[in-house]
């Protein structure tokens, strides 16, 4: 069996999943909202308790996301010429002829991709809880109700991506998010500068 | 649906109005909605305002002038019945407040789910909480108007400053008797509770171009939009991608 090396810990798994889980949901029940879909509703046994539902897996997802920090927010505010140059090749994704630099763990597209998480969900957080809250404020209110709906838009777009580049456009790396663990020689392909920075290379 | 044969609307004239509030006495009896213990500030209006038992009140605007120094204009303040209606455009729970045939914005409140977006979005700000914070406010007495009653606070007014009928008929009439102002005729796509006035708007203590807030109206045109498109269009993307482009495969690292 080929040598695998350990490129999420298990604490890791764990909360990206949770992260992964509270979004998911918060983006079907927010949707339902949005266009009053009465099936998803019937789900929850009508939108009295989704409107709970959704307001509790918002703390889920906001602590989530703060733990999420101490995995990736180090690496998410570094960056260098490759990733410059990674951007101009878009990162390889438009064609398998292009040259891709070499990636240290993260490439920058999930990077910026994280960071931009990072703030809208520290948006969406907090214009939930001020919709969920301040009920007595207009101003409060109906500015929570705007940026908590930009924010989401922000997600409705980004997070799909995401999750098609963990998954069909990168066939192998959905299995980092179940074990955690990568080939060493498909490690040492795609993320060269991680793997000489960990001295197995 | 808005300004069709069959949307009804309540008229009110304040010039002739009394002020007697049997008009709020008949909503509260009505809607079984209890009293409410206010304190005397100054003014015969009262309740202050609209409130949770209270889907109706009669204000005492006092517009003294140097010609007429008494000047008493009683305002019946109730749910506009707006066609665009902020309340209902904001709303994210299904049939909490719905229109009815005859054009009434009336709420269920089984359906409510007590976010209060419609209490800022209203550009009138009527919608209240009752003690189990859900969502109340004038109803124009849909179960009434629905069984070819007038709403209780027509059926009670002794001046005929409150009517009641077709929308269309009562806007002619009011504009046939030379009334300058018909306040609601176009505003919000035309309101279920119009004003027939003499004088300028401001005077009776309403709006002017009242709107529904301009965030509310954004989101509802674009945003909305925005995210299904969005939704929509990453994941026809990705699929493009898929078939077009195709994954990365380990061989093309090597290149």
């Amino acid at each position: 069996m080929a040598e695998m090396v350990r490129k999420s810990s298990s604490d890791e798994i764990l909360n990206h999943w949770i992260l992964a889980g509270s979004c998911i949901l918060l983006i079907i029940t927010g949707f339902a909202f949005l266009f009053h879909l009465e099936f998803v509703g019937s789900v929850f046994g009508g939108f009295n308790f989704m409107k709970t539902v959704h307001n509790w897996l918002g703390v889920v997802f906001i602590l989530s996301l703060f733990y999420s920090m101490r995995h990736y927010l180090k690496d998410a505010l570094e960056y260098d010429d490759d990733d410059v140059q990674w951007f101009k090749v878009a990162g390889g994704y438009l064609s398998h002829k292009v040259k891709v630099p070499p990636m240290g763990k993260y490439n920058p597209g999930q990077k910026l991709y994280y960071l931009a998480i990072v703030v809208a969900g520290i948006a969406i957080a907090l214009s939930g809880f001020g919709i969920w809250l301040l009920k007595g404020n207009t101003t409060v209110m109906l500015l929570s109700h705007l940026v908590h709906n930009v924010a989401f838009c922000i997600f409705v777009i980004a997070v799909p991506v995401h999750i098609y580049l963990g998954t069909l456009a990168n066939p192998g790396t959905f299995q980092i998010m179940v074990n955690g663990m990568v080939p060493l020689e498909t490690a040492k392909k795609k993320y060269p500068k991680w793997i000489k920075a960990v001295g197995k290379m | 649906m808005a300004n069709d044969k069959n949307r009804k609307a309540i008229l009110v004239t304040p010039e002739d109005c009394i002020g007697c509030r049997g008009c709020q006495v008949a909503c509260k009896s009505w809607n079984q909605l209890p009293g409410i213990k206010t304190k005397n500030n100054g003014t015969y209006q009262n309740p202050p305002d609209l409130a949770g038992a209270a889907f109706n009140i009669i204000r005492y605007n006092e517009v003294p002038s140097t010609e007429n120094p008494v000047r008493w204009l009683f305002v019946s303040r109730r749910c506009m019945h707006c066609d665009d209606a902020g309340c209902m455009k904001i709303c994210p729970a299904p049939g909490a407040l719905y229109r009815t045939a005859e054009g009434a914005v009336a709420f269920d409140r089984d359906k409510c789910i007590g976010c209060k977006l419609c209490v800022n979005a209203c550009p009138f700000d009527v919608p209240r909480y009752d003690a189990e914070n859900k969502v109340t406010k004038c109803h124009l007495c849909f179960d009434r108007i629905g069984a070819a009653m007038q709403p209780a606070c027509v059926k009670t007014c002794p001046t005929g400053a409150l009517k009641f009928g077709d929308r269309a008929e009562l806007i002619g009439t009011a504009k046939k008797q030379g009334f300058k102002t018909i306040y609601g005729e176009q505003d919000l796509g035309g309101l279920g509770t119009i004003y027939a006035f003499k004088d300028e708007p401001k005077l009776y203590g309403m709006k002017e171009n009242p709107t529904i807030p301009y965030s509310v109206i954004f989101w509802h045109t674009y945003l909305k939009p925005l995210s299904v498109i969005g939704l929509g269009g990453v994941v026809a993307a990705a699929a493009i991608h898929y078939l077009a482009i195709g994954p990365h495969k380990e061989k093309d690292e090597e290149v």
